[in-house]
């Protein structure tokens, strides 16, 4: 099981230098990902999901944000030393991205095809160099994603699709390359729930067929369980628990992955007279992050040090990682 | 048992307009025939893809769009036929929360005044009274009465949402239309609003009209639901009813593709899944006749009606009797 290892992420720090002070955005988040593997980054908004994922592909806004610290290792090589012109060689081509909303993402005044093809001929994969050859790319990808007579589609506008359909393309394109890894945010989101069973499908059968890995970020604990073999769950910069998804969902240590799984409405429940437990209070902002353990304000279990130190990391199992001071021996 | 609301053959259209002259080129349903009745102290779920027609029917509730054909009675009067003091009386019984707490409060504008601009418009009470009753709302939505003289953009989504839901109680309502209240917040957050909705429920007697595209959260909440497609309404049964014995082919598909936080267990999903560009249905039949494993010829010809098959479930398909048969 223990694969290759494609992703690994030390002690990485991206920070905001803002007016109003800096802004720990992440702050000293480990993550490791095997090849063939889906991660699913679970976490609220907010809680620094989507720039860790922009962080892996160096596409931090700066100013105001840096990457102040960490590593990323990708396929042996430390993304972060790269320069401009390298990392540009592995941004979407071995590290591809979709994005939560498929209608903006695309662009409105080209073709799906051509920005498909534009894809293939920059990194001249595929063997393809000139536009027709691209295409051909593009018209096979498209039915790789089930879309239905590719060969006009590649002609159409992104308004002529519907969502489910754009984020056909966003994969399409985000695959032509054949990415080792797809970082996919939110990438179900925005569309609607049968949709978004297609895609999760379409997904999986895909990571197969070009042995790719994923990290899916999302904040649907539903769509976590369903598609993900490891799971890390995010709280305002951290990541504060990882294990296999089979652990976190029977046996969640952290109280927050254990408020989250508690608050997913189930079907029926409320007859059944089980109402819903809510984790209290709002989930802190960057600016005023508590002292110690971030969590600390809405715990249910909060002991003394909890106000006092931010806890390490505990391992109870060896693919078990929880922050939390009542794992401590 | 009484009504609270009811909606009679409902029908709303929108014009498709194309070409540089706008021409009229043809005409989209947005709420086709929908027979519908709440009860007192009850929440009727309303689920359904986006462009199904839910919002729609909420604003046809809300007498903001007139329909084509079909009534609406609220307690005994019709809606759209009630004029100026009529009509005010029962705005102030039917109220709405809206799915973006960030866009529907005014960033100008202080919590107190928010809160108070409803009863300014019913003209209830005195300046003082109004100012006592919005921070004895805030109480009620969890939220302190030293927060009347802040603005909203000194709140998070969830309390917004709160203060939005204070806003709507203001007048008394007895039916509040929520339009997708959680879905815009995070998960904690949502089981927060979620349960002040059911409190407030039991506190104050109110009825919901709860809009949503999540069938958990629907399911969790609703007493009954009705499920839409294409301006349809085509299966209508109590909640645990719909859930253990869906009879509708699309609500069978929807309940199948709903991810359950559970791993491992996967629902069989038994049929194509409908795309929303695919239209293969024919005008005059079954809109879901495109997708529909079990469709036969008279689908294709003839719209289905909503009858009850059981007690108190109805669902609009020809082939229900053998739906039945299968489940």
């Amino acid at each position: 099981m223990q694969s290759q290892e494609l992703l690994f992420i030390q002690d990485l720090h991206t920070f905001f230098f803002t007016p109003d002070g800096v802004l720990k955005a992440l702050d000293g988040v480990d993550l490791r990902l095997a090849r063939g593997r889906t991660l699913g980054l679970v976490g609220e908004s907010g809680c620094g999901k989507t720039v860790l994922a922009l962080s892996i592909l160096r596409l931090i806004p700066s100013p105001p944000g840096r990457i102040v610290k960490g590593r990323i290792n990708f396929e042996g090589v430390d993304l972060l030393r790269l320069d401009e012109r390298s990392i540009r060689d592995i941004r979407g081509n071995k590290i591809s991205m979709i994005f939560q909303e498929p209608m903006t993402s695309l662009n409105p005044v080209f073709t799906i095809g051509s920005q498909i093809a534009e894809a293939v001929l920059l990194h001249r994969r595929h063997g393809a160099s000139t536009k027709k050859q691209a295409l051909d790319v593009a018209v096979h990808m498209l039915k790789m994603v089930g879309i239905a007579s590719p060969q006009a589609r590649i002609h159409d506008y992104p308004h002529q699709l519907s969502g489910g359909m754009c984020q056909r393309v966003m994969i399409a394109m985000a695959l032509a390359c054949r990415p080792s890894l797809m970082i996919a945010d939110e990438p179900t989101t925005a569309l609607d729930v049968t949709t978004q069973a297609q895609i999760l499908n379409l997904m999986k059968d895909l990571r197969e067929e070009i042995d790719t890995s994923i990290l899916l970020v999302t904040h649907d604990l539903g769509v976590v369980a369903q598609s993900c073999h490891e799971v890390a769950v995010m709280y305002t910069g951290n990541i504060v628990e990882s294990a296999p998804v089979e652990d976190i969902f029977s046996s969640p240590l952290h109280p927050y992955t254990r408020g989250l799984i508690r608050a997913i409405p189930r079907i029926g429940a409320l007859r059944r007279g089980e109402s819903l437990q809510a984790i209290p209070g709002n989930v802190p902002t960057l600016k005023d992050i508590p002292r110690g353990c971030t969590f600390n304000s809405r715990c249910p279990e909060v002991m003394d040090i909890c106000r006092r130190e931010y806890p390490p990391v505990f391992r109870p199992k060896a693919d078990h990682m929880v922050r939390c001071w009542r794992y401590v021996n | 048992m009484n009504n609270l609301l009811e909606i009679r053959s409902l029908k709303k259209s929108f014009a498709i307009k194309s070409g540089v002259f706008r021409k009229t080129t043809g005409y989209v349903s947005a709420v086709d025939d929908v027979n519908l009745d709440v009860y007192p102290n009850e929440t009727l779920g309303l689920v359904g893809e986006s462009g199904c027609g839910k919002t729609t029917m909420a604003k046809i509730i809300l007498a903001l769009t007139n329909p084509d054909a079909g009534s609406v009675v609220f307690d005994g009067v019709d809606i759209h036929a009630a004029k100026g003091q009529e009509l005010k009386k029962i705005r102030r019984g039917i109220q709405v929360i809206f799915q973006d707490p960030f866009g529907s409060l005014n960033p100008r504008k202080r919590i107190s005044s928010i809160i108070s601009e409803p009863m300014i418009i019913h003209k209830t009470g005195s300046r003082r009274q109004r100012l006592e009753r919005s921070a004895e709302l805030l109480g009620m939505v969890g939220l302190s009465a030293d927060m009347l003289t802040r603005y909203p953009h000194e709140f998070s989504g969830g309390q917004r949402q709160r203060i939005c839901i204070a806003r709507a109680l203001a007048v008394n309502p007895r039916l509040l239309i929520c339009d997708e209240p959680v879905s815009a917040l995070d998960v904690s957050i949502q089981a927060q609003v979620i349960n002040l909705l059911v409190d407030l429920q039991k506190k104050l007697e109110l009825s919901y009209i709860f809009i949503s595209h999540d069938l958990s959260v629907i399911g969790y909440l609703s007493h009954r639901i009705a499920v839409m497609y294409r301006g349809r309404i085509v299966e209508l049964a109590d909640a645990q009813d719909l859930f253990d014995n869906p009879l509708h082919p699309y609500t069978r598909c929807l309940i199948a593709a709903v991810p359950e936080p559970v791993p491992g267990l996967k629902r069989k999903i038994e049929q194509a899944m409908p795309d929303a560009d695919e239209i293969g249905a024919s005008s005059e039949g079954c809109a879901y006749s495109g997708f529909c494993p079990i469709r036969e010829a008279v689908c294709m010809q003839e719209k289905p009606g909503l009858v009850e098959t059981e007690d108190r479930h109805y669902v609009a398909c020809h082939m229900h009797a053998l739906l039945r048969g299968l489940s």
